[in-house]
């Protein structure tokens, strides 16, 4: 079981170094496509405003103590009064964005691009790899694992008694899908279309931009904020200052 | 807000072209990410740039960038030839741009052709209601024919959609506060402060304008952000030092009859008043005893 099986530097040659060189080079294939394909998108007023309507109440929520409590209240009441609050959104309207954005013809065309433009490689890739790189031990996993990993690193590798450090290379497929993330927001800047994992947890998430629950969140932290009027420290802090000054 | 880091990198950056070393085109990129105006540097050293053919065809696609920027100092500097030229190679390029479209309009404006201007401002704006720019070149243009109520009216109806751009409650607040509609500026400075409260100079003219206001709940407050302004500046100030004095001064004589805490009103007050002398002693000295004599009148009269 805890045998030291030696592998030939050929692998590390021919299967680990140009593996991770095709999965860089198809990123950044893909992040040229979907730049050449990208609509542009044109936001709508009602979005922008409630955009803004949200980062306002949140500079309110976070400064809330530098402006005189009779200023705050007046804001307060203004953005979560029941009626007409800028905050308010009535339960009937509360638009599901999901539904919003499917019925939005370019919004969904452009999602569908860029989960083709997602998809597609992963697929093609993952299909080479097995098709190329299976049947033979690839690396080394540096740290023991159990027994549960098995069935899912060494998927190519038909011995039961081999341990279980040593992984097929579709796991290094799936390690470099996954740590490729840092270094293409060094090659290709921030935002790049490569980003797969974190548009996979923001469909996981929900949507990521959600108009009406956000501004009924915003609302609720509102309500509870405090007003704790921060200037009458700084009078104090201010009479240390000139006694420091004139000293 | 430009950081202290960057204005210093702006100003080695201005010494540095202005003396003949290179660095021309790393100036005018800061300038342009930083938003600040500079004109007349802007137009000098990008036209150099731009007559020089050999620059220019390194710039590469930056050119049209700075073809932009360009133009915009030159309407700025009212050198309107310099900046219909660079409009025209800029449609030449690009015809149908929305940017290109919007240059036009503004040096209709610079002309001072009012109406065609208007005009072109609104089409653009239908196509595209969400361009903040030509939102605020109609307010600017409102202003600068003297409209100030078409300023404030479209100055309201852009932050009714873009209510988080803090510039713009800032010229609000400065367009009442030169109407005298002081109530409405104490809002908008308090929007302002609201979006960057440890800014010294919007608590400085928040506690001018509720100073002006009068009353002595808002001269109490007033002072309240006097005082957090020298916290803001270290005690630097001057009119923050010769606030807090006048506020004093005021509170007492408002209530009078109504014989509230007066003991630690007075530190503040006899602090300030001292850090102020030794301020005059070292910048104004001959100055010093008109204001000796101002401050005693102050704390006479209260």
């Amino acid at each position: 079981m805890a045998e030291d099986l030696v592998l030939d530097t050929a692998i590390r040659d021919w299967v680990l170094i140009p593996l991770s060189v095709v999965m860089v080079l198809i990123g950044v294939l893909r992040h040229i496509v979907s730049k050449l394909l990208r609509s542009s998108q044109t936001p709508d007023i009602k979005i922008v405003r409630e955009g803004q309507v949200m980062l306002r109440a949140r500079n309110l929520r976070a400064a809330a103590n530098f402006i005189p409590s009779k200023a705050f209240r007046a804001r307060k009441l203004y953005y979560c009064n029941e009626e007409n609050g800028l905050l308010f959104v009535p339960k009937g309207q509360a638009t599901n964005p999901q539904a919003q954005m499917f019925s939005d013809p370019n919004m969904a065309m452009d999602m569908m691009k860029k989960n083709l433009s997602m998809i597609i490689p992963q697929t093609l890739t993952f299909a080479w790899v097995n098709f190329f790189f299976s049947g033979f031990v690839a690396a080394k996993i540096p740290f023991p694992l159990t027994q549960r990993f098995r069935s899912m690193l060494q998927n190519g590798i038909d011995l039961s008694t081999v341990d279980v450090s040593y992984v097929s290379s579709r796991s290094w497929y799936f390690l470099n899908l996954f740590g490729l993330r840092g270094l293409f927001s060094l090659i290709l800047g921030e935002e790049n279309a490569v980003d797969d994992t974190q548009r996979m947890m923001q469909m996981g998430g929900g949507f990521g931009f959600d108009p009406s629950k956000g501004l009924s969140v915003e609302k609720d932290n509102l309500d509870i904020t405090q007003h704790d009027w921060a200037l009458p420290n700084f009078e104090h802090h201010a009479e240390d200052v000139l006694k420091r000054v004139i000293s | 807000m430009v950081t202290k880091t960057e204005e210093s990198e702006l100003k080695n950056l201005e010494i540095q072209v202005d003396n003949g070393g290179g660095g021309a085109w790393e100036y005018l990129s800061l300038v342009r990410k930083l938003k600040v105006r500079r004109s007349d540097k802007v137009l000098k050293h990008g036209l150099s740039i731009l007559n020089d053919s050999k620059l220019r065809s390194k710039l590469g696609a930056d050119e049209w960038t700075l073809y932009e920027q360009v133009a915009v100092a030159a309407m700025d500097c009212q050198c309107l030839d310099v900046a219909q030229d660079c409009t025209k190679a800029l449609r030449k390029r690009f015809s149908e741009s929305k940017r290109v479209g919007r240059l036009k309009a503004m040096l209709l404006e610079a002309k001072g052709s009012w109406e065609k201007a208007e005009k072109a401002y609104s089409s653009l704006l239908e196509d595209n209601p969400l361009d903040q720019i030509i939102h605020k070149r109609r307010v600017a243009m409102a202003k600068a024919q003297g409209n100030i109520s078409g300023a404030i009216e479209w100055l309201n109806k852009y932050l009714e959609i873009f209510m988080a751009d803090h510039d713009a409650w800032r010229e609000l607040a400065e367009i009442y506060s030169s109407l005298q509609m002081y109530k409405q500026a104490a809002f908008c400075y308090e929007e302002v402060i609201l979006a960057q409260p440890t800014v010294p100079l919007y608590h400085l003219a928040y506690a001018d304008v509720l100073y002006t206001l009068g009353g002595l709940e808002n001269v109490q407050t007033a002072k309240k952000y006097y005082a957090s302004t020298i916290d803001l500046t270290g005690g630097k100030n001057t009119r923050a030092l010769f606030g807090i004095c006048l506020c004093t001064s005021a509170i007492a004589q408002l209530a009078k009859g109504k014989n509230k805490e007066d003991k630690e009103g007075s530190q503040l007050q006899s602090l300030a008043a001292k850090a102020l002398e030794r301020d005059y002693k070292q910048r104004a000295p001959d100055k010093l005893p008109q204001l000796t004599t101002a401050l005693k009148s102050l704390t006479l009269s209260s």
